[in-house]
């Protein structure tokens, strides 16, 4: 095959085409929270700025690592099924999920504080945008979670193959969203100022 | 090193900067600018190398690439009019 | 017909359409009352006729789904249902019950009624669209659970579709979403908040997946596109429907007296609830582009794809028009939101539930598909009630941008009334098409008893 013929294909990414509609719905919802919270800023630097400095930065970066880290593991977890290995990939799948519990529990005790220094959505517009945008984004974690769940058992139980994998791709395709989303979201809401 | 490890140390180095950045509390437009630039190329790395975008048609890859560029362009022109305000 | 017990959803088709009929000459009543205010006063005052017009949709799109639900669940389960006895008597019990309430509306005044029916016990009436007295929302509850008994058991009892299994999830949620009618809080504000969880969470969550379940079963058989497409298309599609429209009841909360994140709540989630109808057009053009056969029922094709047309352009894009919060500050119950109402209504539920009775009716009836001339009668119904739907849509979008201006977004506002006689040709526009709509309704019901020569089943 030449390589403008590679070029013509239509190819598509990895996983169901489905999960793509589905993945690109989600990156507009998450966009134009993104954007909202951008502009509403504007109007309210200063306030935007001084209650930024009261989040809890470190619990953000360590989560920026592990979730990072676990999509590092689910493309682990891709390329040990594109060899056939399903107990590795169930393995390097059960790592990610393992690091997805991470990011929960580290989300929990900073939304616990949070909570127990009595700010909620009412507290101003700043916290409203931060715990909107943050607990959004935490039911995909968890949603994610229960999808490389799913992909991990039947991996275990040796459903997929080199052949044939759709499965783990579309799970790990999904992962990565979560992941992405959250690259964006904590340099906006916790850094930029 | 796999390909795919180098892209994961990179990306927490990446992170790394930004968190610096954070702790030593810096603002203004450059650095804003500089936030932002991070996050695309970070998210640019997720989706080519981890999501596999890299190797799709290019209606694929403008798709993304538009969308994380239209999304950290406009956090961008949001900033700058919440500075010269 | 594949199996006997598909036959109790003939007598709920006839009955919905019956009730459809009623629900539109209230209408033109009302639109009439809208320009001549003492039409048939006192024997029917407007507030009347409005409810009697909304609540007739409301059961009328009830015994669609109820019937549609006993056609399609044996057909997806492969199994006759559990009790086709218990759905026969749930039919009349739900008949009798609409028809008395109908009368109770016609025949006593409204506080009247209510305190007839005990609504001092458990005050629940007196709501928009859940205006229906204790004893028949009571009633309704009854017909629910025995109506939800027989169709889970039997997709328990026999094979499990995602088409059955979505379906099941919106007539459950339905169910579950209609008790908070029964939640009537002393504070309007703190009403308004549960009242939504009634409405819009039916329309623009559990009754979407409804639609999606109905849709995709017409589709798989009129095209016979392979079930696995279809029933991915139908996964994304309510799965988007239920990100966007479960948050998306902010956009109800602005400025009635809910706390103000609501407002960015709802407009970034109400902003995209078009997307799921957008897909559903997409999934039903794309599903009859790739046919693998030619179903002799052409008429249900065109219901079908009509559905997916006009409940984007009703519930999608007329819903957008006021969504943002900014936006909804200047047009908050005016007109706007009628036209929203009446396109969405009708591209959404009323052509759904015609797609399944165009469908699954020649069948009841012992064909394949009715005659050519049926379809064509068919065909012509569907155009004109869809062209005067759109017209009507459009004389009211037209009414409320004029009332916006001049009641709202002006520095010299004028009072509501003298705003509604400024815009009272846009009314009689209305009224015009709205008989054009009724003639179509008649062509329709005629088709069922055109003549000619059928198919058999």
């Amino acid at each position: 095959m030449s390589d403008t013929q590679t070029l013509a294909l239509p190819r598509n990414p990895p996983g169901d085409l489905a999960i793509w509609f589905f993945i690109f719905a989600e990156l507009l919802a998450f966009g134009i929270f993104f954007l909202a919270y951008a502009f509403a800023r504007a109007k309210n630097v200063e306030l935007f700025n001084q209650s930024q400095l009261l989040l809890n930065r470190e619990s953000g970066m360590v989560n920026t690592l592990v979730l990072i880290t676990s999509s590092y593991f689910v493309v682990r977890a891709v390329a040990a099924i594109r060899e056939g290995f399903s107990q590795v990939c169930a393995r390097w799948l059960l790592g990610a999920i393992g690091l997805g519990g991470v990011f929960v529990a580290v989300k929990l005790a900073e939304f616990h504080a949070k909570f127990a220094a009595g700010i909620s959505l009412h507290t101003n517009t700043f916290y409203m945008f931060y715990l909107s945008l943050t607990i959004f984004h935490f039911m995909h974690v968890l949603m994610g979670m229960v999808i490389l769940g799913f992909v991990a058992v039947k991996a275990r139980r040796g459903g997929y193959s080199a052949d044939s994998h759709t499965g783990v791709e579309t799970g790990a395709s999904y992962w990565h969203m979560v992941d992405l989303v959250w690259l964006i979201l904590f340099p906006l809401v916790y850094v930029i100022r | 090193m796999r390909p795919c490890t180098r892209i994961w140390l990179l990306l927490i180095a990446l992170s790394g900067v930004t968190y610096g950045i954070g702790e030593a509390g810096l603002g203004g437009k450059a650095v804003v600018a500089t936030l932002l630039a991070i996050s695309l190329v970070k998210s640019q790395l997720v989706a080519g190398f981890f999501m596999g975008l890299r190797r799709t048609s290019f209606m694929w890859r403008a798709i993304m690439g538009g969308y994380l560029v239209v999304v950290c362009g406009m956090i961008g022109v949001a900033y700058w009019l919440g500075a010269v305000r | 017909m594949q199996y006997q017990s598909q036959a109790v959803a003939k007598p709920y088709f006839i009955a919905a359409i019956g009730l459809f009929v009623g629900q539109i000459l209230f209408g033109l009543i009302m639109g009439y009352q809208y320009v001549v205010g003492d039409f048939l006063f006192p024997a029917l005052p407007f507030n009347v006729a409005r409810m009697v017009h909304t609540n007739l949709l409301i059961v009328w799109l009830l015994f669609g789904f109820m019937g549609a639900a006993y056609y399609m669940i044996p057909e997806e389960s492969e199994t006759e249902l559990v009790s086709p006895g218990l759905a026969k008597l749930m039919f009349w019990i739900f008949l009798i019950a609409g028809a008395l309430t109908i009368v109770g509306y016609l025949a006593v005044p409204y506080a009247t009624l209510a305190k007839m029916t005990g609504n001092d016990i458990l005050p629940t009436m007196g709501r928009e669209f859940l205006e229906q007295p204790l004893i028949t929302k009571a009633g309704i509850v009854v017909v629910a659970l025995a109506f939800l008994f027989n169709i889970t058991l039997t997709v328990l009892k026999g094979r499990k579709t995602s088409v059955s299994l979505v379906l099941l999830l919106g007539l459950w949620g339905l169910a579950v979403f209609f008790l908070f009618s029964f939640y009537n809080p002393a504070n309007l504000v703190v009403d308004k908040y549960y009242w939504w969880w009634v409405v819009h969470l039916w329309v623009e969550g559990v009754w979407e997946l409804i639609l999606g379940a109905l849709l995709a079963f017409v589709l798989i058989k009129v095209t016979g596109v392979d079930r696995e497409v279809i029933e991915k298309w139908l996964y994304i599609i309510i799965a988007m429907t239920l990100i966007t429209g479960i948050i998306g009841t902010g956009h109800h909360y602005y400025w009635i007296g809910t706390p103000e994140y609501w407002q960015w709540f709802g407009s970034v989630f109400s902003a995209l609830e078009p997307i799921p109808f957008f897909m559903m057009t997409v999934f039903a053009f794309n599903m009859v582009n790739r046919r693998r056969r030619e179903h002799p029922n052409k008429a249900a094709t065109l219901w079908a794809l009509g559905t997916g047309v006009m409940a984007f352009l009703g519930a999608g894009v007329w819903g957008f028009l006021h969504t943002l919060a900014p936006v909804n500050y200047y047009t908050h119950g005016t007109q706007i939101t009628a036209a929203h109402g009446h396109m969405a209504f009708y591209g959404a539920y009323v052509l759904v539930v015609l797609t399944i009775i165009s469908y699954a009716m020649p069948i009841l009836r012992g064909r394949a598909a009715n005659s050519e001339r049926a379809q064509v009668m068919e065909m012509w119904a569907f155009w004109l009630m869809t062209v005067a739907m759109v017209f009507i849509t459009l004389f009211l979008t037209a009414a409320g941008i004029l009332q916006v201006w001049l009641q709202r977004a002006t520095d010299t506002p004028l009072p509501f009334m003298a705003v509604q006689e400024k815009i009272a040709l846009f009314y009689w526009l209305r009224e015009a098409t709205g008989v054009v709509f009724l003639i179509g309704l008649i062509v329709y019901v005629l088709s069922f008893f055109a003549k000619g020569e059928t198919k058999a089943a």
